[in-house]
């Protein structure tokens, strides 16, 4: 039944060949969206994993040093790295602001310590040893030596560092912490937070520890309506593919009504029709899934910033694909099951 | 009523009792049907193509059902291989008592024991004239290359050996059909079934599938041909017609008396006669699937009735039956012509 199918599919070449491209195409995006949800996850479990702290002490009142409004003195650290199973404790400005360009264009900041453990290491040129140096991300489109205004104030870049972006590819500057609270707290001794190596197991009264995982869930909290929204539309797409790959199979079967029931007359079966429904299915859907990763791979470079689509969603959308094709294929099994061999007989 | 072959050939009849052994000596299974009766519904009533079908053919035969459009010669045909379940009765090929068939054993009746030549062809346009003649084999599961090795011997036989390659829509009529010939015999059946194989065919293309049905028919195998062609007559050993043909009826008209209740003619009847109430009532009623009847009419003194089925050759559509005692004339087709064009002329006539 195999051949049957195979030979069925080629004969509907041109409705096949149109299927797997607008199906290919609602994959592609499916898988491009896919990528969008994993790359913003991505990039606050990066940009939180950079700091390369163990846990973070904040103020009590707040859920984390990346979305808080309420800073501490940044004199706490101290206070902090005396408490047992701390080894070490900075505090560290996290914020956003603008660079001055033609249009403004939103930057995350990162202010630290110069020559503590958060330092974050520069791809090209060097980490900021003074005030008034940055490491600037490179998708922020600067070169070593350039000059850019951030919330008013010059810094030089003295470094450019790769992969550092994060809330739908922002990118991010990272300065010392007097730059820092110069920007953010018109040079008030606040942070956001106090990063430490070591586990505090005691803090002083009005603060609280979190851990990483923590730090990104809180990260991620201002993501969820966006991702959900991708969730659902990614959903609504895998149904538009679903019926695109279903009204193939179905409009098959009914076609080849009267070749079923010949095959019928001559001894197949149902499981077996089904079998060759199936395969149709499973070659349309896999023809479409090929096209997926062409579109994606096509248009990745489009995007304002990197998409990432790594294995694992490939092999989603293999499982996706598998489904589609096992549910589109119950439409035509229907139609091909009341077939009655009599319908052989009948004359055309 | 029973239907019986009403024309054989005479060097070939046989009229074997239906309970006779079911194996030729000759080493192919013989066709008994017994007692058949086929019924269904068709719009709230019931239809009876086949009634009480008795048959014996012997191997080696080629049986003609011959008869009109909706005549039953297809759903004969398709209770042959086992495809509808008939309503009473008994079709047996050989030791296969085929109307008892459930599940695998109906799977394997379909798969080795029958091949259906069908009508306009019913070949997989998708396919080549191979892979048409290998799909019996290949829905039985045998291997693709043996499947293919016994497609192309067949499509041989068939004189096609160079259309093998050729999808349906490239091939002629006579073509096609001989391809539909040629899977039928995938898996060389011991009953052949051709419903209408000359119905899209010019005279030429006719003549070579003659040929082949009719040489088909040989020791081990019986080939029945479901046709309205009467070309093929000569091709037959045997000739079932199943259009009902009444007894000419030659008789002047004549007066019936029915009691209350008496019935004149049955639903499903041969019809012969046009009957006018002189007397009384007549009821027409017809048989509802459900086991129920419905009245179509009750006709009284002058009405007439009956006169469709002798015009257009068809059985009785509605039972006739006197409601109360009644009298009724019963008139051949050309004397009820007759009278009714008396019975016009004198309307007609301003005296």
């Amino acid at each position: 039944m195999w051949l049957i199918s195979l030979r069925d599919l080629q004969w509907r070449r041109r409705r096949f060949v149109i299927a797997v491209i607008a199906t290919g195409l609602v994959f592609g995006i499916s898988l491009l969206m896919a990528g969008t949800e994993f790359t913003l996850y991505e990039d606050g479990r990066r940009i939180v994993g950079s700091f390369g702290a163990d846990a973070w002490v904040v103020d009590e009142g707040t859920s984390g040093p990346f979305t808080t409004a309420s800073p501490i003195p940044a004199s706490t650290a101290r206070r902090v790295a005396l408490e047992p199973g701390v080894e070490a404790a900075e505090p560290v400005v996290i914020s956003r602001s603008t660079v001055e360009r033609e249009a403004p264009q939103d930057v995350n900041i990162i202010g630290y310590r110069p020559g503590s453990f958060v330092a974050i290491p520069a791809s090209s040129g060097r980490g900021p040893q003074e005030p008034g140096e940055a490491i600037a991300d490179v998708a922020l489109g600067v070169d070593v030596g350039a000059t850019i205004s951030v919330g008013g104030h010059d810094l030089r870049v003295v470094g450019l560092a790769e992969q550092v972006t994060w809330y739908f590819g922002t990118p991010t500057v990272f300065v010392l912490l007097p730059d820092a609270q110069a920007i953010t707290f018109r040079g008030q001794p606040l942070a956001m937070g106090v990063a430490t190596l070591g586990v505090p197991s005691a803090l002083p009264d009005g603060l609280r520890a979190l851990d990483n995982s923590q730090v990104v869930r809180d990260l991620e909290r201002p993501l969820k309506s966006s991702t959900e929204t991708i969730a659902l539309l990614n959903f609504l797409l895998w149904i538009v593919a679903t019926g695109i790959v279903g009204s193939m199979v179905y409009l098959s079967a009914l076609e080849r009504s009267r070749d079923f029931a010949v095959f019928k007359a001559t001894g197949a079966t149902n499981r077996s029709l089904l079998a060759g429904l199936l395969l149709q299915a499973a070659v349309l859907a896999a023809a479409s899934a090929v096209v997926a990763v062409v579109v994606a791979w096509l248009l990745v470079p489009s995007f304002p910033f990197t998409v990432q689509i790594p294995a694992a969603l490939y092999l989603r959308l293999a499982a996706i694909v598998t489904a589609v094709g096992v549910l589109a294929s119950l439409a035509g099994l229907r139609q091909a099951v009341k077939v009655q061999p009599a319908l052989a007989f009948g004359g055309q | 009523m029973h239907l019986r072959p009403t024309r054989d050939h005479p060097a070939r009849a046989t009229a074997h009792p239906a309970e006779d052994a079911a194996t030729d000596p000759a080493g192919g299974p013989d066709l008994v049907i017994s007692d058949l009766v086929i019924a269904y519904s068709s719009g709230g009533y019931e239809v009876r193509p086949i009634d009480g079908l008795d048959l014996h053919v012997e191997s080696g035969q080629l049986v003609l059902l011959l008869g009109a459009s909706g005549c039953g010669k297809t759903t004969l045909l398709s209770a042959l291989a086992s495809i509808l379940s008939p309503t009473a009765g008994s079709i047996r090929l050989g030791d296969v008592e085929v109307t008892g068939l459930r599940g695998r054993e109906l799977v394997d009746y379909r798969r080795h024991k029958v091949g259906v030549v069908f009508q306009s062809f019913n070949l997989v346009p998708s396919l080549t004239a191979s892979e048409n003649v290998a799909v019996p084999l290949r829905v039985a599961g045998v291997a693709g290359r043996q499947a293919r090795s016994r497609a192309e011997e067949l499509l041989r036989r068939v004189d096609l050996t160079d259309r093998l390659h050729h999808r349906p829509g490239d091939l002629s009529g006579g073509q096609a059909q001989r391809v539909a010939i040629a899977r039928a015999l995938a898996h060389d059946p011991g009953l052949v079934l051709a419903d209408e194989p000359t119905a899209h065919l010019d005279y030429i293309q006719v003549d070579g599938v003659l040929r082949l049905l009719r040489q088909l028919a040989a020791p081990g195998r019986i080939v029945i041909v479901a046709t309205h062609d009467e070309r093929l007559l000569p091709l037959a050993d045997r000739v079932v017609e199943l259009t009902p043909r009444a007894p000419e009826a030659s008789r002047p008209p004549h007066q019936l008396t029915l009691d209350p209740g008496q019935v004149l003619f049955s639903q499903g009847d041969p019809g012969d006669l046009v009957y006018v109430v002189d007397d009384g009532t007549v009821d027409i009623v017809r048989r509802r699937s459900d086991g129920g009847e419905e009245q179509l009419a009750r006709l009284g003194p002058g009405s007439y009735f009956g006169e469709l089925a002798p015009l257009f050759g068809l059985r009785r559509s509605a039972s006739a039956r006197a409601s109360v005692r009644s009298t009724v004339t019963a008139y051949s087709l050309a004397d009820f012509r007759a009278v009714q064009a008396h019975v016009d002329s004198t309307s007609a006539d301003p005296a």
